[in-house]
């Protein structure tokens, strides 16, 4: 069968329901918004979240890919709630805060960026793959810089884009070089064998695996490619690095099981390969993880601190892929679950302090615990989940990573060794620069016209669910 | 569902405690309400499982697996702990509802009490109804932290903070202890569940490292159970609202430790308690009997003059498990229970009613203000000192006879015991009730209230059927237990001359006094009173030698290794690393395009460069 017919043979358009879907609306909104110009603007980013929160609703299922839809739709609302409350910022930034321009463009970009991630995550060849992923980055790259007024925004869009562009050419490297040694697109297993069994294409497909992780570590946040993250996070508006921490990194990891998993069915048979991917891929973590970890301990802005915060969540994660094995799946998921929670919590908290007291360092935590006593506990138990406190869904998720590096003791690479203790540093300094935000809160005292934060009820929302997600997750044992 | 019934037991205090905290902080009466209806409910769920409701056996909570050992949490639900539950939450109930008066006018956040005092169900709940030391201990550590929490309720007061502060040490002391002891337990049995020490009995029987395991359990028994010598936190923790005391510091919390080595007894078994295992905790029951009561002869507070009873009381019942004699025990846990509940918050009742005058001396003629109050105590108190038909006295009679068939010195601890309890308590009442008004406070107090009359009522009678025959079969947390009825031998005999000598000596002593209106102790300057009043200086020895001599140096040495190894060394070492990997990572990080273009693609070019190489 030919190339074509056979990725056409790998889908049905019912697959792509969610993706359609999401478009439709996109296009729906920025119709609306051109031809209905008197129409209340708050509407989009309210319609926009409520859509796709049905649609989180509608997706979900007990299949790993109903799983990451689900969380990828139900972060994208969470987002577009963001994006709701920070209209007024919006407008400010890009049409001088006359009138509500711009809102609906911004609300229609996330959700088309939600599309390009529901149709990456049922991609099963690398086209399909890369066009989704692709459709990720453009949509973010816009929304990076959305706001043209203001030089962070702006240069974030700027950097992102380049970065980005360096990746894609990776990638596409990466498929054309697969094609090349395989003859197919899709994971397959014969042309795999094939190819890895003949000593001349063997170190193709090598390369060719090598480039195709440089793309997705690019959207992962791992190193090499890692680079953008804390720039492009601090510049961004806040509600679009809450969508590149949470939802980007989603499909990263999406994409990273896609790539792996045939290689991981072969596992018997493809044994020096695997094994020298599962020393890269532990070298990757343990750069990753020191990179994140000890990066955020300087950092003093918050939203640059969450970049590197992202970064070192990520290498917890990319342990989970040393086990390689077909299970790792569930861990993953919940792993990516936790710590969307808490870093969409995180944001959201952010994006009201930044409007209020207008400054996105961590000492405009001030004092919270004293002028919004309530709001501060929501606020802890979000950062005590990222770093890893016991009865928060963040402990589990964390626990899940060092036992699946623990499993892997009987294997002879002995990468536990080394990595055990990485990992252990890493945490503890978790522990360091996310309880620099609950110092802030708790031991500094307000200054003298500090008024009590107003958090809006979508705020409030927001955070009062993730804490009680976050607590009932890390307290029941059924999931984890 | 019908199974995990009982985890509601748990689970509505901790709901409560957390809507309290969290939602209703300025709220002051809906919290109270809350907390009302769990412990109500709680009551009635109790009652209900006494009564027959069979809910099986509550399923397992494992938080997440760990290979090897068994850390699940679970519920055992039998005769002794259902029966416990129905003291914690009956008094529970009725010192809930007592706060209600009790707290009235009182400036402080009420919510953060019914907090405090939800949590504090939760936990003791956790101890009594645990199924392994692991849940024991996860309830140990939190009726540690309620217990601080209400001990230093009236945090602006100095005494108060301090002795919260003072209980949760000293308590840590014995955790400690009570941990090891743990490891211990499971080093040998190879489980923590009650249910399999038996089963693994025959490994550990007779193995020396049995008597340490239990001896360190017992650490922590005398902790929470403050046995000598680590008593000293429990006076002190009467800074804490005296509702408080009633409920932690007299009926339930302080006989954790009793209930815990008893639960111990009957899992692992009599036999496991070696001859110096029982010597020792006997001893020490013997001796905080013997020391607190002699304490409690001079002093002037009435509610000190409790705790110190309490100690004593406590004694008791630790000499009790230490003669082996855990029926026993249980049932004097059970009937103080009650009694003292009842003295606490009658106590309670009369500091209200003189404007929180504590201070016997300062009060006087009260039977004429508040006779409702006065009677209540009253009761309390021949339930305490063991005057026939009362309940303590079937209780106490229990424990005497265990050591009657024992231990001869032991016996004869338990009889002089006994008349010292009579002796202050007689002290008490004469100079509290008797005579006339000798303050204005007193002068103007007044009955209580019905929220405080009431529970003090259901109380009184308690203190007084309890230790029949009829009601204590069905309620004392023992399974079979059966009350003996009353014999005309020796141990009736010792108990009422004691109680006879006892009361005589304080008649003696104090009578006239009383009547005179006297307004300080006439013996309060004689060498033995002044050295009693100063708690025979265990409490100077700890601070001066132990806090100002031993730990000082210690502390010394601890800094110095701190400053110089941990701070110089590793903490700033750490810093200039952490210093100098930021330094690095943000000369990568400069934001230049350029240089994260060349990073990125070097990296890549690398990372390929590894996969082929290891291929």
């Amino acid at each position: 069968m030919s190339t074509p017919n056979l990725i056409s043979a790998a889908y049905t358009w019912g697959q792509f329901t969610p993706s359609f879907v999401l478009v439709g609306l996109a296009l729906l909104i920025l119709l609306t918004d051109a031809f209905l110009p008197r129409l209340n603007k708050q509407l989009f980013p309210l319609v926009g979240s409520l859509v796709t929160a049905t649609l989180a609703c509608f997706t979900a299922g007990s299949s790993a890919s109903a799983l990451f839809t689900t969380l990828a739709c139900a972060a994208t609302a969470v987002c577009l709630l963001m994006a709701y409350d920070y209209r007024s910022v919006v407008s400010a930034s890009v049409a001088g805060g006359n009138h509500e321009d711009g809102v609906a463009e911004f609300s229609a970009l996330p959700l088309l960026a939600c599309a390009g991630v529901c149709s990456l995550i049922r991609s099963r060849d690398l086209i399909m793959l890369f066009v989704s992923l692709e459709t990720v980055t453009l949509a973010s790259y816009a929304m990076a810089g959305y706001f043209r007024r203001n030089q962070g925004s702006v240069e974030a869009g700027v950097k992102y884009l380049i970065l980005g562009a360096v990746s894609t050419g990776l990638m596409i490297m990466g498929a054309a070089w697969f094609f090349g040694t395989t003859g197919t697109f899709m994971g397959d297993t014969r042309f795999l064998l094939a190819a890895l069994s003949n000593p001349y294409l063997s170190a193709g497909v090598l390369i060719s695996v090598g480039l195709l992780l440089a793309g997705v570590f690019f959207k992962a946040g791992a190193i090499p490619m890692h680079t953008w993250i804390p720039d492009v996070y601090q510049g961004a508006p806040t509600p679009v690095s809450a969508f590149l921490a949470v939802v980007s990194k989603l499909a990263g990891f999406a994409a990273l099981l896609i790539i792996l998993l045939p290689l991981i069915y072969l596992q018997s048979t493809v044994s020096d390969m695997l094994s020298s991917l599962i020393s890269v891929l532990a070298v990757v973590a343990a750069g990753t993880l020191l990179v994140g970890n000890l990066g955020a301990i300087p950092q003093q802005n918050t939203k640059r601190l969450l970049g590197y915060s992202s970064i070192g969540q990520a290498g917890f994660i990319l342990v989970f892929f040393i086990s390689l094995k077909p299970t790792i799946v569930g861990p993953v998921f919940n792993y990516l679950l936790a710590y969307g929670i808490a870093t969409l919590m995180a944001f959201a908290a952010l994006a009201t302090l930044r409007m209020q007291r207008g400054s996105e360092e961590l000492s405009a935590f001030r004092g919270l615990g004293k002028t919004n006593p309530r709001t501060s506990f929501l606020i802890t138990v979000s950062f005590a989940s990222l770093a890893g406190v016991p009865l928060t869904a963040g402990f589990l998720a964390k626990l899940s990573s060092f036992q699946a590096l623990v499993s892997t003791i009987n294997l002879p690479h002995h990468i536990i060794y080394w990595l055990l203790p990485i990992m252990i540093i890493c945490a503890a300094a978790g522990f360091y620069y996310y309880f620099k935000v609950l110092r802030f809160m708790y031991w500094e005292k307000p200054e003298q016209n500090d008024t009590p934060v107003h958090f809006s009820p979508v705020c409030i929302a927001i955070l009062t669910i993730g804490t009680l997600l976050l607590l009932v997750l890390g307290v029941t044992p059924l999931i984890f | 569902m019908m199974q995990n019934l009982p985890w509601l037991f748990l689970v509505l205090p901790l709901v409560a405690a957390a809507a309290d905290w969290l939602l209703l902080a300025r709220r002051p009466r809906m919290a109270a309400g809350v907390s009302i209806t769990s412990v109500l409910a709680t009551l009635v769920l109790c009652i209900a499982c006494m009564c027959g409701l069979q809910t099986g056996t509550p399923a397992d909570y494992t938080w997440f697996p760990v290979q090897g050992i068994d850390l699940s949490l679970g519920l055992l639900i039998d005769a002794l702990s259902i029966k416990m539950m129905l003291v914690v939450t009956g008094i529970g109930a009725l010192v809930h509802i007592f706060s209600l008066g009790y707290m009235k006018g009182d400036p402080s956040n009420h919510s953060r009490y019914f907090a405090g005092l939800s949590i504090f169900m939760f936990s003791m709940s956790c101890i009594v109804l645990a199924n392994s030391l692991v849940l024991t201990f996860i309830g140990w550590e939190m009726v540690g932290f309620s217990s601080y929490l209400l001990i230093g309720h009236w945090y602006h007061k100095e005494t108060a903070a301090d002795a919260a502060k003072k209980a949760f040490i000293t308590n840590r002391v014995g955790d400690f202890g009570f941990l090891i002891g743990i490891m211990l337990t499971l080093g040998l049995f190879g489980s923590l569940h009650y249910a399999d020490m038996a089963g693994h009995m025959k490994v550990a029987a007779g193995s020396p490292v049995l008597t340490a395991a239990i001896l360190f359990l017992f650490c922590g028994a005398v902790g929470k159970s403050a046995q000598f010598p680590l008593h000293v936190w429990l006076p002190d923790a009467m800074e804490g609202p005296t509702p408080v005391s009633a409920l932690i510091h007299a009926a339930t919390m302080v006989a954790a430790g009793v209930y815990m080595l008893v639960r111990l007894q009957v899992s692992m078994g009599l036999y496991a308690f070696t001859d110096t295992a029982c010597s020792v905790i006997a001893a020490i029951g013997a001796i905080t009997a013997v020391l607190s009561a002699l304490m409690a002869a001079q002093q002037d507070d009435i509610k000190r003059v409790l705790a110190y009873s309490t100690l004593s009381q406590l004694g008791y019942m630790i000499m009790a498990v230490g003669l082996l004699a855990g029926e026993a025990a249980m049932f004097h846990l059970y009937t103080h229970a009650w009694f003292k509940a009842l003295l606490f918050l009658a106590a309670g009742a009369i500091i209200v009613c003189c404007h929180h005058e504590q201070n016997i001396w300062k009060m006087g003629g009260l039977r004429q203000k508040m006779p409702l109050t006065v009677l209540c105590f009253l009761a309390g108190t021949c339930a305490l000192v063991a005057v026939p038909g009362f309940s303590g006295f079937f209780s106490k009679e229990s424990i005497l006879e265990a050591a009657w068939g024992r231990s001869l010195p032991l016996f004869i601890v338990g009889i002089v015991v006994a008349a010292f309890t009579t002796f202050y308590m007689v002290r008490l009442c004469l100079v509290a009730f008797g005579g006339r008004a000798r303050t204005r406070d007193a002068e103007q107090a007044h009955e209580a209230g019905p929220s405080m009359l009431v529970p003090l009522f259901i109380l009184a009678a308690m203190a007084i059927i309890s230790g029949y025959g009829f009601v204590a079969d069905r309620l004392v947390p023992f399974a079979d237990f059966h009350a003996e009825s009353t014999e005309w031998n020796v141990t009736f005999f010792a108990g009422l001359g004691s109680l006879i000598v006892g009361g005589g000596l304080a008649w003696f002593m104090y009578a006239k006094s009383a009547a005179d209106s006297a307004q300080s102790d006439p013996f309060g300057s004689h060498i033995i009173s002044r050295i009693l009043r100063r708690r025979l200086y265990i409490d100077s020895f700890y601070d001066h030698l132990l806090i100002g001599g031993v730990q000082r140096w210690f502390t010394c040495l601890v800094s110095c290794i701190d400053d110089g190894v941990i701070r110089r060394l590793v903490g700033h070492g750490l810093a200039l690393l952490t210093a100098w990997t930021g330094r690095l990572l943000s000369r990568i990080q400069g934001g230049s395009l350029r240089g994260y273009t060349v990073v990125a693609s070097l990296g890549v070019f690398l990372l390929i460069l590894l996969l082929i190489i290891l291929f």
